[in-house]
């Protein structure tokens, strides 16, 4: 299940979800985040996952790689379950290792790209492979420069964050969770830090890794990627999973009260 | 228990107690710090304007200061202050006929081998503050065509000091610990009085013990006072630390 | 101005550059190595190690170093016979030593603050990315961490080493015949304070000016990543 190959191909046989959520509830504080949030990942799937701020949708996919750990609930990539321990105040992992090992087969991609500042861009794309997954260096890097040929920043891999525009080091970013061929990747609103006309550039990229199969889990607020790209969409309000459907449909004819003005707002 | 009562006797202010003595070395401590601080103040800012000015000779010497004392040991500036200050004191009494040795006054050294190395450590910190003052406030006060003594003293020395004063705090506290050195030339500050009486009653190990726990109030009695002078000065600024 | 005499000077205050160097050297790497610990500490220690270092900190910052040295050579002399007995007296006695032990502990407060402020730089955001692929542990740290904070951490540190460089001066007063102390000897004997100020300055900011140039190198060579591009090569 978890061999380093490249992307399995979407089999609709193979009824093992590749991300599956059951009754996520997490506690910030007196504050409730998520009140036991459930949802579904199979193969191929790619689903957008919208709602205004505080709607809890950035911690629910933060959730998904332990980024944050969640109070109660259970969370599996590809049927293994994250193993959680409670403790006198909190929930904890109770295998860091299990943890680690996990999250190699996650990619994410944050809102802020969060390159590695003290490498170049081929440094960062090859960092994870070469140093957590333990792979031939020459082969990483031959992978790495295919993979920034195909985002379109090859020219740029020499050299540091600091010197490429917001879309190109999201691009960079997008490459360096690609590079750990993952079998899922998450998305953490990937285009609210950066200006309107970088904006294309991530989502035609985005947009290109839907086509060829992969299994992405989207934080956004951009409608049309949500209507024309995704397979499913999530509406989530107060921690809540308010509406959920296929695009096609849920846009055009939104059940809940919520998700009507929400579409508004956006619009 | 009796460790302590001897340790008590030792330092108390009692007939055989050093303590009254030893409270005295610290007042004393204190004053050449504040003088010599007091004298790095004023001799500081004289630097800094040095060094924002428009001449480059007067920039260039005023740099040539401060990488000079910031980059030679401070007891080599007392041994200067101390030694030399010796010689030109002699020099002059040879001028009027006396060729003895005239020492130079312990105080007088201190406060000036502590204000001359401590100028160089202020005026960084007056460049600093001036920078972080907004232009702004300093040109509204020529736009009103005031005269460069009032505006340097109800504009810009307000201005800059309240900049300056955590930096200032800093430099404060490195006076304090300076002036353990000025020991070397027999003024009779906390670390020569405890050198003194750990001497005299042969317990090197209580005495400079004791040295150790009045610096630290002292010190830590100095940072209370700069913090809260921090609070107030910035009353009405907004920072983002 | 009396250049021979000031030539005489140098050679006369040479002979103590090797040993202030010795200090400077020796009490900068053994203050690292205790300047690591006492972060360990205070970051695995919980409050109690928090408490710890701080109270450290306050002590050898709040205090002058020349009473510091003074409570380890001259104080602990008063313990020689429960010394002897341990075995370390030979040790105790010498005032090198003493001066050594003095400037470790006095700079690993100084340090050690410094590293502190190096890895609090580190931004939560870059840990999280390293965190997000399946890192953590020793592997994050080296990786990412370190790297940071040493870039982080360098320019203050590099101060901090230029102040012990003169703090070895304070070793003087406990007898040892380093740079400052041959001057000091020199010009009580010669009377010729301007003079051996000037030449014993100049070796010191000679020391200075190398090890500034060598730390501006350092940190030359691991900030590419702050440099900006000319503009031509896109």
């Amino acid at each position: 299940m978890f061999d380093r190959g490249t992307v399995p191909a979407t089999d609709n046989k193979n009824k093992t979800a590749a991300v599956s959520v059951k009754d996520l509830r997490k506690c910030f504080g007196p504050l409730e985040v998520l009140k036991g949030i459930s949802l579904e990942a199979q193969e191929g799937d790619v689903i957008s996952i919208l709602g205004s701020s505080g709607s809890g949708k950035s911690t629910m996919l933060r959730c998904i790689n332990m980024l944050e750990v969640p109070d109660s609930g259970e969370i599996r990539i590809g049927g293994e379950m994250f193993a959680l321990k409670k403790g006198r105040y909190k929930t904890e992992p109770a295998d860091r290792r299990q943890v680690d090992r996990l999250r190699e087969h996650i990619g994410m991609v944050f809102q802020n790209f969060n390159l590695w500042s003290h490498m170049t861009i081929l440094e960062n794309v090859i960092e994870a492979p070469v140093y957590v997954q333990k792979r031939s260096r020459a082969e990483c890097v031959e992978e790495a420069e295919a993979l920034l040929e195909r985002v379109g920043i090859a020219d740029k891999r020499h050299f540091y964050p600091a010197h490429l525009s917001g879309g190109q080091q999201q691009r960079a970013a997008i490459a360096r969770a690609l590079a750990q061929r993952p079998r899922v990747m998450l998305f953490d609103e990937p285009t609210s830090a950066l200006d309107p006309e970088l904006v294309g550039e991530v989502l035609k990229v985005m947009r290109s890794l839907a086509e060829e199969g992969r299994t992405m889990l989207v934080v956004t607020h951009e409608m049309a990627f949500a209507r024309d790209v995704s397979s499913k969409v999530v509406f989530l309000h107060k921690g809540v999973v308010e509406e959920e459907g296929d695009p096609a449909w849920i846009f055009r004819n939104p059940k809940s009260e919520r998700f009507k003005q929400f579409l508004s707002n956006e619009r | 228990m009796e460790l302590i009562n001897g340790y008590l006797t030792l330092v108390g202010f009692g007939e055989t107690g050093w303590g009254a003595l030893l409270l005295a070395a610290a007042a004393m401590t204190l004053g050449v710090s504040v003088c010599g601080f007091l004298t790095g103040t004023i001799l500081g800012s004289v630097i800094t304007f040095m060094q924002l000015s428009r001449y480059m000779l007067l920039r260039w010497l005023a740099d040539g200061y401060t990488t000079v004392l910031r980059g030679v040991p401070d007891l080599l500036v007392i041994y200067l202050f101390y030694f030399g200050g010796s010689a030109f004191l002699g020099y002059l009494g040879g001028l009027f006929g006396y060729h003895g040795f005239i020492g130079m006054p312990a105080f007088l050294t201190g406060t000036l081998a502590l204000g001359v190395v401590s100028a160089a450590y202020q005026s960084e910190v007056f460049r600093g503050a001036f920078k972080s003052v907004a232009s702004g406030e300093l040109e509204a006060a020529s736009a009103v065509g005031m005269r460069p003594w009032p505006k340097f003293r109800r504009i810009i020395a307000p201005l800059v000091l309240r900049y300056a004063i955590p930096g200032l705090g800093n430099t404060w506290q490195l006076v304090l610990k300076e002036s353990a050195l000025i020991s070397v030339t027999g003024l009779v500050e906390l670390l020569r009085q405890s050198q003194i009486a750990a001497g005299s009653t042969r317990r090197p190990f209580e005495f400079y013990l004791t040295a150790v726990v009045l610096y630290l109030i002292i010190t830590w009695a100095s940072s209370m006072t700069f913090h809260r002078l921090e609070t107030r000065t910035l009353r009405g600024t907004r920072r983002a630390l | 101005m009396d250049l021979a005499f000031m030539w005489e000077t140098f050679l006369t205050l040479l002979p103590g550059l090797p040993l202030t160097l010795e200090l400077a050297a020796t009490s900068i790497l053994a203050g690292g190595i205790l300047a690591v610990i006492i972060c360990f500490i205070a970051v695995v220690g919980g409050p109690v190690g928090r408490g710890f270092a701080q109270g450290y900190v306050f002590v050898f910052r709040g205090s002058p170093l020349l009473v510091q040295m003074f409570l380890i050579y001259y104080g602990l002399g008063q313990f020689r016979p429960f010394l002897q007995e341990v075995g370390v007296w030979a040790f105790f006695r010498e005032p090198y030593w003493c001066a050594v032990i003095a400037l470790t502990l006095n700079t690993a407060a100084y340090t050690s603050e410094i590293f502190r402020g190096g890895l609090q730089a580190v931004s939560v955001q870059q840990v999280e990315a390293a965190r997000a692929c399946g890192m953590s542990g020793p592997l994050l740290l080296q990786r990412i961490v370190l790297p940071i904070a040493i870039r982080q951490a360098l320019p203050a540190y590099g101060n901090e080493i230029i102040l012990m460089l003169k703090a070895t001066a304070l070793a003087s007063v406990i007898t040892i015949m380093e740079v400052t102390g041959l001057a000091g000897k020199l010009i009580a004997d010669s009377f010729r304070a301007f003079e051996v100020f000037i030449v014993a300055g100049a070796i010191y900011l000679a020391i200075t000016f190398l090890v500034t140039r060598l730390l501006m190198i350092v940190e030359f060579w691991l900030s590419p990543h702050l440099r900006m591009k000319p503009p031509a090569l896109t």
